[in-house]
């Protein structure tokens, strides 16, 4: 009986272990979800331009989505409805994405052209299209 | 009047002047328009090579030729490997090293004819917008149980976790072809019926996680269920005695499978929060449990004895004294004490007197009866 309980206390320690987190994959897919769902609800007229990068290189990825993830916070709602949505959706943006690779980026954010959000999330878009594939 | 002759050949000369550039303009671009291609298009097959065409070898006459270059990277290139088709090019080939993806890719095909250059625009295309997946391959039916089939395959695509798929299916008794999305690499098909012959095909493209592209992959080899029943000879699985199902397959609701893979992520963040809360429950509840059971912690954690406290009498109360500490009688130890004395006995050694007899070897001492050795002794 106590050989046992010892026993179940291992194993489930282990178990924890195990449970680790999800798959880099699985993240980048939902934040790829998320940005849609942005899409349809980001106001697109009389709105500040963005600097959004354009294909960035490999070592440029993590600069580029720092860059965009701080464009988002510029964002505004089509409409006081979707409110909510576009809270939520922004929030989960806001997350870190990609980790610090160190690597040096020569251009910057301000060094990308600015453009309207709905083209801003469309690069935003494509750049996790690259991250995930 | 010559001079209203003249006059009138000037003013009908004037149009005419004017005409034949005009004509020459119309025949131009009737030549143009017959012979230049509608514009460059590319296509990844399966990430392995590129294609780009401009047209078919019917229509082209002219000798083209294919610039390349990547914005911001490589210098402009020209076509290492070109297509042919009735002695004219028609199309380039690009192989796995040149293929850039996430990189805007620019075309211009240069078309020479009769002495005059033509440039057909440059195209900007975004490779990864044009892969297109080989067909998938391998498919294979399962017969799950209660009248389940599950059909499987595999993609040569590398990457399986950028595509999505469509199954198309058949009986020999439906009409027109029923079609299927499904994200992963499993298709499970609900209620079949062991009367009729289906027949499957797949197909893939791309999906939205790795590229926005509308490019199908070509259907797959189909793969047959059930029997013919025109055919009687088929060799066919049928389960002795099954009842006849009604035709249920259509009007199942898509939601069953459709929705799987969108499931499947929802389905895993509970996974990686619940499991972690649970199984820190249950450690918690089992801890507390051990610490309870004051027997199971004796078995882990053991008291080990300190004999220090037993000495704290020898050393405090009976100042060193052993015998004392025992507990040794009084009588015990006086009888111990010798209560009489002893006179010191010496002992020595007589002198050696050899015997008349000389058999006995000198060195060995014969056995005599009365040795000369003569020890006494004083009893107490």
């Amino acid at each position: 009986m106590e050989r046992m309980i010892i026993f179940c206390m291992l194993f489930f320690c282990s178990s924890m272990v195990l449970t680790a987190a999800p798959p880099k994959a699985m993240k980048y897919k939902q934040l790829a979800k998320t940005i849609d769902q942005l899409k349809d609800v980001v106001k697109d007229k009389d709105v500040e331009l963005l600097h959004t990068p354009e294909n960035p290189e490999d070592g440029c990825l993590f600069t580029a989505v720092t860059c965009f993830q701080d464009g988002i916070l510029k964002l505004q709602p089509k409409n006081s409805q979707v409110n909510v949505t576009f809270t939520k959706t922004v929030k989960i943006l806001r997350r870190t994405i990609l980790p610090d690779s160190g690597e040096h980026c020569e251009s910057s954010c301000q060094s990308y052209e600015r453009k309207k959000p709905q083209e801003f999330l469309n690069s935003f878009s494509k750049v996790m299209q690259k991250v995930i594939n | 009047m010559q001079g209203g002759l003249h006059t009138k050949h000037r003013t009908m000369a004037v149009p005419g002047a004017s005409l034949v550039p005009i004509l020459l303009l119309g025949l131009g671009i009737r030549l143009a328009a017959a012979h230049s291609p509608a514009g460059v298009e590319c296509i990844l097959f399966n990430e392995e090579y590129m294609t780009c065409t401009w047209g078919s070898g019917q229509t082209l006459t002219a000798n083209y030729s294919l610039y390349y270059w990547y914005e911001n990277r490589s210098p402009v290139a020209e076509c290492k490997q070109y297509l042919w088709e009735r002695g004219v090019r028609t199309g380039c080939r690009f192989e796995q090293s040149e293929i850039i993806q996430f990189q805007p890719f620019h075309v211009r095909v240069n078309a020479s004819q009769d002495g005059r250059i033509l440039e057909i625009p440059s195209n900007r295309m975004e490779l990864q917008n044009l892969v297109k997946p080989e067909a998938p391959v391998n498919l294979t039916i399962r017969n799950m149980s209660s009248n389940q089939l599950q059909l499987t395959w595999s993609s040569p695509y590398p990457k399986a976790h950028c595509l999505e798929h469509v199954v198309k299916y058949k009986s020999n008794k439906d009409t027109s072809w029923m079609k299927q999305e499904v994200k992963g690499d499993i298709f499970s098909f609900p209620s079949v019926d062991y009367e009729k012959f289906y027949t499957f095909y797949v197909r893939s493209k791309i999906n939205n996680y790795c590229g926005s592209t509308q490019l199908w992959s070509e259907w797959s080899v189909p793969v047959f269920w059930g029997s013919n029943t025109t055919s009687k000879g088929r060799s066919s699985p049928e389960p002795p005695g099954s009842p006849r199902h009604p035709h249920t397959v259509l009007t199942v609701s898509p939601w069953l499978f459709a929705g799987m893979a969108e499931e499947q992520l929802q389905w895993f963040w509970i996974h990686t929060v619940l499991i972690p809360i649970a199984s820190c429950l249950l450690l918690l509840v089992l801890v507390v449990l051990l610490v309870r059971m004051e027997r199971v912690w004796v078995i882990i954690m053991p008291r080990i004895p300190n004999p220090n406290k037993n000495f704290d009498d020898l050393f405090i109360t009976h100042n060193g004294d052993f015998q004392e500490w025992v507990g040794v009688p009084k009588d015990v130890v006086e009888s111990f004490k010798p209560n009489y004395s002893e006179s010191i006995c010496h002992v020595s050694e007589l002198p050696y007197e050899p015997l008349q007899d000389s058999i006995h070897p000198p060195g060995v001492p014969g056995p005599q009866e009365h040795g000369p050795y003569k020890n006494s002794y004083v009893g107490a």
